[in-house]
């Protein structure tokens, strides 16, 4: 638990790569190793054979798993030209509208909830922290791939910048402009890869692809990379958001678990 | 196993049509040159995405693939142990000429499906099938499915450079599934024109009751 606890704790901001991904393994250690059921099973178990399915699919990857493992990165020569924009591209909302039109200036990350040290993060304070930048592939799970690279601040140096989170913190609930909003364990916001991106093929991350800041889980499909991020709040459970299951995919009917 | 095999079937048919293009190699999406399209065989994308219904094919996909799964590590294990595979499945290497597979073969184009008097149990061609599909199709099946999950790219990278692509796997997966749907098909039609009741009784019940003659022959 000591270990756990102090991979996601310290207060420093900046971390090299090979720290992260050390302290990745710690996280992943203890967690192959504690008794913690979660890193498992999603949050919510569907009724049923669909919630055996589920755990059977999720706890074969995850054992299989650990945050030493970084997804294939490409060449930026195989980058895609015209990326997809799926889903919304320009959410409705007023404060969204608002923000767009200063050009994000005053956009701001509030991150809260179960951490030490609720903090508020500027986009220019963001882009200051340490920086991550990957080309990898986008998988939906509709079936279409593309290439990009990605630019942003690991999601672990953001959750470490509000002082970590506390004992009892279990899952990372993000919330997007126009409702939207995923849920995701300690393993994947701790894997080095999971990056709060604001840049995409060495520019400023396109208004139709999630404009001024996406996530990029690398590990899941298409529907957990939540666009048009707007705030970050560390729970222990997840049965207050939404319909109660973790996710708004999983609300729909989706996995809640994207490995597969 | 059927049952698993018409619900993959099926599910992967309501994945399909909610993007109904096949493509090659690494990327590809709708705008992206494709090697498949279902708009060129008269049916356009908004209609197949109609029909499609890509979450509940999902949920049935990864249900039935664990079913299925499961059922056939069982079905190894069963028939490995009793060495079934080796006495029934596994062709002789007598069996293995080309002028024996040709007469087979002629014999099975006739639709002649008495049994060949000279062979009890599964013909050279049947046998070859079934190594071909238990031993090839299946694992190809699951290694490619496999392949196409964001999550086994960051287990095994080496899992996708061995299609090419996650593109390429998904084409394959398909490809192999109309494969598996032939042998489905030209199985049922043996399976009724040898007399249907008393396949599945042999299936069920694991002996084979015939009329006499045909025990004779079996011996």
């Amino acid at each position: 638990m000591k270990k756990f606890q102090s991979s996601l704790s310290t207060k420093r901001v900046r971390l090299s790569r090979r720290e992260i991904i050390r302290k990745g393994g710690a996280l992943t250690a203890f967690l192959m190793t504690g008794c913690d059921s979660q890193f498992y099973k999603p949050p919510v178990l569907r009724g049923g054979l669909m919630g055996i399915a589920d755990t059977l699919t999720m706890a074969t990857q995850r054992s299989l798993m650990s945050n030493d493992q970084l997804v294939q990165e490409h060449d930026p020569r195989e980058v895609t030209q015209n990326f997809p924009v799926w889903n919304q591209s320009n959410p409705e909302d007023e404060d969204y509208q608002r923000l767009k039109a200063n050009g994000f200036e005053d956009w701001v990350l509030p991150v809260t909830g179960l951490v030490n040290n609720p903090v508020s993060i500027s986009l220019s304070d963001l882009k200051k922290m340490s920086r991550r930048t990957q080309t990898t592939m986008h998988i939906c799970e509709q079936g279409w791939s593309a290439i990009a690279t990605w630019t942003g601040t690991p999601l672990l140096s953001v959750i470490q910048a509000a002082g970590g989170i506390k004992p009892e913190a279990k899952y990372v609930m993000i919330n997007a402009f126009g409702g939207w909003y995923e849920g995701y364990d300690m393993f994947d916001v701790s894997h080095p890869q999971t990056i709060l991106a604001y840049g995409m093929n060495g520019k400023d991350l396109p208004a139709g692809n999630g404009a001024p800041v996406r996530l990029r889980v690398e590990r899941h499909c298409g529907y957990k990379q939540l666009k048009f991020i707007k705030s970050i709040e560390v729970v222990s459970t997840v049965e207050h958001h939404g319909r109660g299951t973790g996710g708004i995919n999983s609300d729909f009917g989706f996995h809640w678990y994207a490995g597969a | 196993m059927a049952l698993s095999f018409f619900y993959l079937l099926y599910s992967g048919v309501m994945i399909f049509l909610h993007f109904p293009e096949l493509y090659w190699g690494k990327v590809g999406f709708q705008g992206h040159p494709a090697i498949f399209k279902l708009e060129d065989w008269g049916i356009s994308w908004e209609l197949a995405e109609r029909l499609g219904d890509r979450r509940w094919g999902r949920n049935y996909h990864y249900l039935f693939a664990w079913i299925f799964v499961i059922n056939g590590l069982v079905y190894l294990l069963w028939n490995g142990v009793r060495k079934e595979f080796y006495l029934k499945i596994f062709p002789r290497f007598s069996e293995l000429s080309f002028k024996n597979i040709k007469r087979v073969f002629i014999f099975q184009i006739k639709f002649s499906v008495k049994n060949d008097d000279s062979m009890p149990g599964y013909n050279v061609i049947q046998k070859i099938c079934y190594v071909f599909v238990m031993f090839v199709l299946f694992p190809f099946m699951i290694i490619s499915g496999l392949a196409q999950m964001p999550a086994f790219t960051a287990i095994s990278p080496e899992l996708i450079d061995l299609f090419g692509g996650r593109q390429t796997a998904r084409t394959l997966h398909v490809v192999c599934s109309l494969l598996l749907v032939v042998f489905f098909i030209v199985h049922l039609v043996q399976v009724f024109a040898s007399g249907a009741v008393k396949q599945v009784r042999a299936m069920v019940t694991g002996s084979y009751v015939g009329s006499k003659s045909e025990m004779e022959v079996q011996k």
